[in-house]
This record gives structure tokens, sequence and C-alpha cells, in this order.
């Protein structure tokens, strides 16, 4: 090694086809430089409509947070500690929320077209989170170990089992049910939520629809 | 307290027949709000702390 050379960036005295750069370029190509967490907005985002996206994802913060608590306690400590009923009211209340804001937000980007000009991915993403959330919030219920719970896996079993998913996602199985709920969904949630920021961020916000016609 | 509290969420549900629409009075309510919030969410106007001229002039600065 030299030192004679003087101050060579990582880029340069490393080969730039190795893993690490290439993806330290994809990280930094995700957005374009300062839109990751912009200061200012176009004119026109000041309604409160695009607050729903935020709105959405502060109470699936809220979901997760509190879902991290009733971990803690165990699945049945609702049903004996009043303040793991406390915990229970707020996991589900921020889910209802969480639900309301997603779908006012749907309305809000529906009615705006804001799939237009490469945005379909930004759409597409969202189609995804509605469904998958709603398959969260459905293993979420088959973990009550409450009689709801039964009957609800009672009344799924057959049509989940004739789509043939019941060979390894079987509603009478609480065990397995739990664990789709706190690991695997949770994680594809949060995966999707990511993509889905980072889309909207890497083509900024949509323009209004008169604003296209005239350009 | 708790039994006061659960039949509020346990209670048997109202519905309501329209036809072939049947919904309960709970989501009937829910769906209402969520329109009424949306309709809120475009007319009502959204404070910003600064106006277009100002931030021109800071621009220009
Ligand atoms: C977990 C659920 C979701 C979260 C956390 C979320 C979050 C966000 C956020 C923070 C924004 C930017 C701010 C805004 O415009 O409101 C956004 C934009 C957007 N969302 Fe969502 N969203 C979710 C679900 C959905 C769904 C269900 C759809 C539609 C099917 C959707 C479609 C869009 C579109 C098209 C944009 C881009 C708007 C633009 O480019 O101007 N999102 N989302």
């Amino acid at each position: 090694m030299t030192t004679s050379t003087g101050a060579k960036s990582a880029a340069e005295t490393t080969d730039p086809g190795n893993w690490t750069n290439r993806l330290r370029g994809r990280i930094e190509g995700l957005v374009p430089p300062g839109e990751a967490l912009p200061d200012r907005q176009p004119i026109y985002v000041a309604s409160w409509i695009y607050v729903f996206g935020v709105l959405t994802l502060s109470s699936l913060a809220v979901v997760i947070l509190s879902g991290c608590v009733l971990a803690v306690g165990g699945v049945q400590w609702w049903h004996v500690s009043s303040l793991g009923h406390y915990v229970n009211s707020v996991h589900l209340w921020s889910v209802e929320l969480f639900f309301g804001f997603m779908v006012i937000h749907l309305w809000g980007k529906f009615w705006m077209a804001a799939w237009r000009g490469k945005r379909a991915m930004t759409w597409v993403s969202g189609v995804l989170l509605f469904g998958i959330s709603i398959g969260t919030s459905f293993t979420g219920f088959l973990s009550q170990t409450n009689f709801s719970a039964q009957w609800i896996a009672g009344e799924g079993k057959d049509g989940i089992n004739s789509t043939g998913a019941g060979a390894f996602f079987n509603v009478l199985n609480p065990g397995q049910m739990l664990l789709w709920h706190v690991v695997l969904l949770p994680l594809v949630v949060v995966l999707i939520v990511l993509i889905h920021i980072i889309q909207v961020r890497r083509h900024g916000v949509v323009p209004p629809l008169d604003a296209d016609l005239e350009g | 307290m708790m039994k006061s509290l659960s039949i509020v969420a346990e209670g048997p549900g109202r519905y309501i027949h329209w036809g072939v629409i049947q919904i309960s009075v709970a989501n009937l309510v829910i769906i209402v709000a969520m329109i009424i919030l949306f309709v809120l969410a475009l007319i009502v106007p959204f404070p910003s702390g600064h106006d277009e001229e100002t931030d021109q002039e800071r621009r220009q600065k």
C-alpha cells in the first residue's frame, strides 16, 4: 500500500464493480438527491387529502408498537389483565384508524389518478398493501383466543381450503395463524410500505389533473 | 365494568335491510363518517404558515 497518491475515495481505490460499491450506488440512486426527506413541496400539495398517507403510516406505527407490547404479555394476556385489555384496545382501534385512513387515502389517489407519469408501481404497491393488510387483520382476528376467533376459523376454513392454500395456511391452526399474524405478514407489510414510500419520493407528488392538461 | 363495556361490542347488532342491500348500522355509520371526512379533507383549507409571495421573496434573496 502506498500513501503517496494522496486521498482517494473508496470508489477509486476499490473495484467499482464489487458488490459494496454497486449496492451503494443502488441505494444512493433510489431517490434523487435531497428528495428522501424534502422540507418543501409544490403548492398543490397544500391540501388535507395529502395528509392521509402519513396518517396511515402513523397509525401503522401505533399498530406495530401496541402489537409488540401485546407480544410481551402473550396472546391470552388481554383476557386476564386490565392493562392487557387496554393495550389490546389500542391495537384494535389503531387498526380501525389505519384502515379508515388507508381507504380515504386510496379514494384521494383514485380521484386524482395518481398513477399518472410512471407512478403505476406506487398504485400497485398500494393495492398490495390493501390486500395484505386485510389478510393481516384476518389472522389477527383468528389470534384472539376466544369464541369469536373460533367462529371465524370455522366459517373460513372451507372457502380457504378449497383454494388449496390450506396446505400451508390452515385457519384452524391457531399457532400457525398467530405466527403469520405477528411475523410473516407484518414483515411483508413493512417491506411494501418502504417500497411504496420510496416510489413516492422517487417520482415526486403527482401534479393535479388540470395542470397535466395545460402542460 | 368489563361487562358493561362488552355489551357495546357483542350485542346482536342492528341491521338495515334495503332490497338486496343488508348492512349493519355500525358499518353504515363508519362508511358515512369516512365519506364526510373525505369531503372535509377536500374542502377545508389547509393552513400554510407562509404565502407564495414571501416564498418568492425568500428565493430572490
Ligand atoms: C399501508 C398502507 C399505506 C401507506 C402507509 C401509504 C402511505 C403513503 C404515503 C405516506 C404517501 C405520500 C403522501 C400522500 O400522498 O398521501 C403515499 C402516496 C401514494 N399512495 Fe399510499 N399508502 C398506503 C396505501 C395505499 C393504497 C391502498 C393505495 C391505492 C391502492 C395507495 C396509493 C398511493 C399512490 C398512488 C400514491 C402516490 C401519490 C403521488 O405520487 O402523488 N396507497 N402513500
